[in-house]
């Protein structure tokens, strides 16, 4: 494969490449007729995302190798500390690079990024790659029974409320309303932690389907490299997703170029679609002292255990004529109105016990040894 | 200042050294791109100042204080040398904290009374005068490179400002910086080879970073990365670079610094090349 890019669209490529940087520690490359794709998957194979350059996003794509006649489209991955360097200063970067060449080489295992610089300066890099098969996750977004697509800033500033130490939030949605709030595991650093909550109308969405009411629980950190993307770019960012545990599916696209993150997103082990008058069927808490009517926990204190290891978690239940919008937002409450029960979120620690509750997160692709774990659709990742 | 006036016109003719700064930074700048050893050697001449830090007899700096950028050079013989603790002779000059205050500076005068007697310095700041009296050892004998114009056979001055950012990204993993320099293409090239793979950075003759080229034969040389990495101190300060090798593969770079007063100092790092490559 031999590919040239210019200025700009060196910047665009080495975004992309930050954002695949969050997400794991290989770059796959795969060259192939409909553009370059560059995938990561992240160690616990519950994130993964792909970036699928077209043809057109290059000044000049060819799946030859430069040296060769025929067709060598080779597949390789290489170390994401290899290549991110070569992309950093993404601020100067288009001005500091009039072209960027990237070619595979056949004769030799490696892939060589060369940098024509202002100043008559040329920068070549050869980086050692592996030959694998392409990574690809199995989704199929047509199958989601949600679809949000909202304007390139919305989330951007959404998350933007989130400290860089959130791992986890949660998103919300009902045909009415989506919120956005912070996921956090028991931990004995509640005191320090700060509850946001944000709730947006529906109409402020470019594109709005909510057929299934839904809670989903996913890694922002991995999502906010496709977030930068989207905002640098302009383009909208389109969600597909389903029930808890499901996968989520972010993904942006436009002329030349499509973007898709895949995140895990934590089960529940009861039943979602309850009816919101009803408590949740008592799954046996481990802990002592937790009541099903529980408040959020707040600086006065939890009722929770801070000891205890294995913990349920237990769905958002709230009354559906009361939007609790402002029972959320609330958090320092100490109690509840009548009306709405909320219960706590209470984490289960995953791996460490071996009780009748094996809930664990959700994983993209299985180990062949791990099958039975897999809760949805998988990557079919190669065993090397 | 009393105290210092009395002290200059009793012992004045006890010292062979008396050297005075304005500003101690157009002295304590420089020192700091060759402080990459605790120890350095001092001889004075004339001419000015010359400080030596060597490396496991391979890598050489010298920085140079010309008689020029001196309020006051009193010397008494044609050649004063002594070894003090580089470390803390920085130290001393950044006493008053360092702070780059405008119109606040740190003056400075390096008394030596020869042999035997520590370096003396006296600094002021805003009123405040300290002395510094520092333990002077045997000047060892700074390695003669033996580097000569008549042997070098390649040289290039280059703009700092695109080595700076070679060096800085520079793979750290590789052991050696392999110096190319050709007539032909590439003309002047840095090659490293590191955990990832191999990087080369060209820098093509007709750059307008290239200010001089004069290159008659190719020539590709290895060093040790560890040896070179001080010279990114001294390429920080500096705003041109000249890169000479000779016919042994012995590297000579000079770096052109301008201190805070807009005057010239050189600072020069010789190395030599690793062993295990045959030059041409």
């Amino acid at each position: 494969m031999n590919c040239t890019l210019e200025g700009l669209s060196v910047k665009a490529f080495g975004r992309a490449i930050h954002a695949l940087a969050r997400i794991g520690d290989d770059l796959w490359l795969d060259p192939t007729d409909k553009g370059l794709a560059l995938r990561s998957v992240n160690s616990a194979h519950s994130a993964y995302a792909c970036f699928l350059f077209s043809p057109l996003f290059f000044q000049h794509f060819s799946l030859n190798a430069p040296s060769q006649q025929c067709s060598g489209s080779i597949k390789c991955k290489l170390l994401m500390k290899s290549v991110l360097p070569l992309f950093r200063c993404l601020t100067s970067i288009d001005r500091s690079v009039e072209r960027c060449q990237i070619s595979i080489s056949d004769s030799s295992d490696r892939v060589i990024f060369q940098f024509l610089c202002r100043h008559g300066i040329t920068k070549t890099h050869s980086v050692r790659f592996q030959e694998c098969e392409a990574l690809q996750a199995v989704f199929s977004s047509q199958q989601c029974p949600n679809v949000l697509k909202s304007p390139a800033r919305l989330l951007g500033d959404m998350v933007m409320h989130f400290p860089l130490s959130q791992e986890e939030i949660t998103l919300s949605t009902t045909p009415l309303r989506v919120s956005l709030r912070n996921y956090n595991e028991g931990g004995n650093d509640r005191l320090k932690m700060v509850y946001t909550n944000m709730a947006l109308h529906p109409d402020e969405f470019d594109f709005f389907q909510v057929r299934d009411d839904s809670d989903i629980t996913f890694c922002l950190k991995e999502l906010r490299g496709l977030l930068s993307f989207a905002e640098s770019h302009c383009l909208p960012v389109t969600l597909h997703f389903g029930a808890a545990g499901k996968p989520v599916c972010f993904s942006v696209e436009d002329v030349v170029l499509e973007a898709t993150v895949i995140l895990a997103t934590l089960i529940n082990s009861d039943n979602r679609n309850s009816q919101p008058t009803e408590t949740p069927a008592p799954t046996t808490p481990r802990c002592d002292g937790v009541d099903d009517t529980v408040t959020i926990p707040s600086s006065q204190g939890s009722p929770m255990n801070q000891g205890c290891e294995a913990m349920q978690l237990l769905p958002h239940i709230y009354n559906a004529n009361d939007p609790c919008v402002s029972d959320e937002a609330d958090a320092s409450a100490a109690t509840t109105p009548a009306s709405s029960v909320i219960c706590s979120l209470l984490f289960r620690a995953s791996e460490q016990n071996d009780d009748c509750f094996p809930t664990k997160l959700p994983v993209l692709a299985s180990y062949s040894d791990d099958d039975e774990d897999m809760e949805e659709n998988g990557v079919e990742f190669p065993s090397l | 200042m009393p105290l210092s006036t009395q002290s200059q016109d009793d012992n004045d003719e006890q010292y062979i050294l008396v050297a005075s700064l304005d500003n101690a930074r157009n002295l304590s700048n420089i020192l700091k791109a060759i402080a990459f050893k605790d120890h350095a050697i001092f001889t004075a001449t004339p001419n000015g100042l010359k400080v030596t830090v060597e490396d496991s007899k391979c890598l050489q700096a010298n920085a140079f204080i010309q008689v020029e950028i001196f309020q006051e050079f009193t010397i008494k013989e044609d050649l004063v040398g002594f070894q003090v603790n580089l470390t803390v002779l920085l130290d001393c000059l950044n006493i008053f904290g360092g702070s780059t205050a405008p119109g606040l500076s740190t003056a400075l005068r390096m008394c030596y009374r020869g042999y035997g007697y520590p370096l003396t310095l006296f600094l002021e700041e805003g009123g405040v005068v300290t002395v510094c009296k520092i333990n002077t050892q045997e000047p060892e004998e700074p390695i003669d490179f033996d580097f000569c114009s008549s042997n070098v056979i390649n040289k290039v001055i280059l703009q700092s400002e695109s080595l700076k950012e070679a060096f800085s990204e520079l793979d750290m993993t590789s052991e050696v910086l392999q110096i190319t320099m050709s007539p032909s293409q590439p003309y002047f090239r840095l090659s490293t080879f590191g955990n990832s793979g191999n990087a080369h950075y060209d820098y093509s003759k007709d750059s307008d970073m290239m200010e001089l080229f004069k290159c008659t034969t190719t020539q590709t040389n290895r060093y040790k990365m560890l040896l070179l990495k001080p010279t990114t101190k001294a390429l920080a300060l500096s705003c041109k670079v000249s890169v000479r090798t000779d016919s042994r593969g012995f590297l000579s770079l000079q770096y052109m610094v301008r201190n805070d007063d807009g005057q010239i100092c050189f600072v020069e790092y010789y190395c030599c090349p690793d062993e295990e490559v045959e030059e041409e």
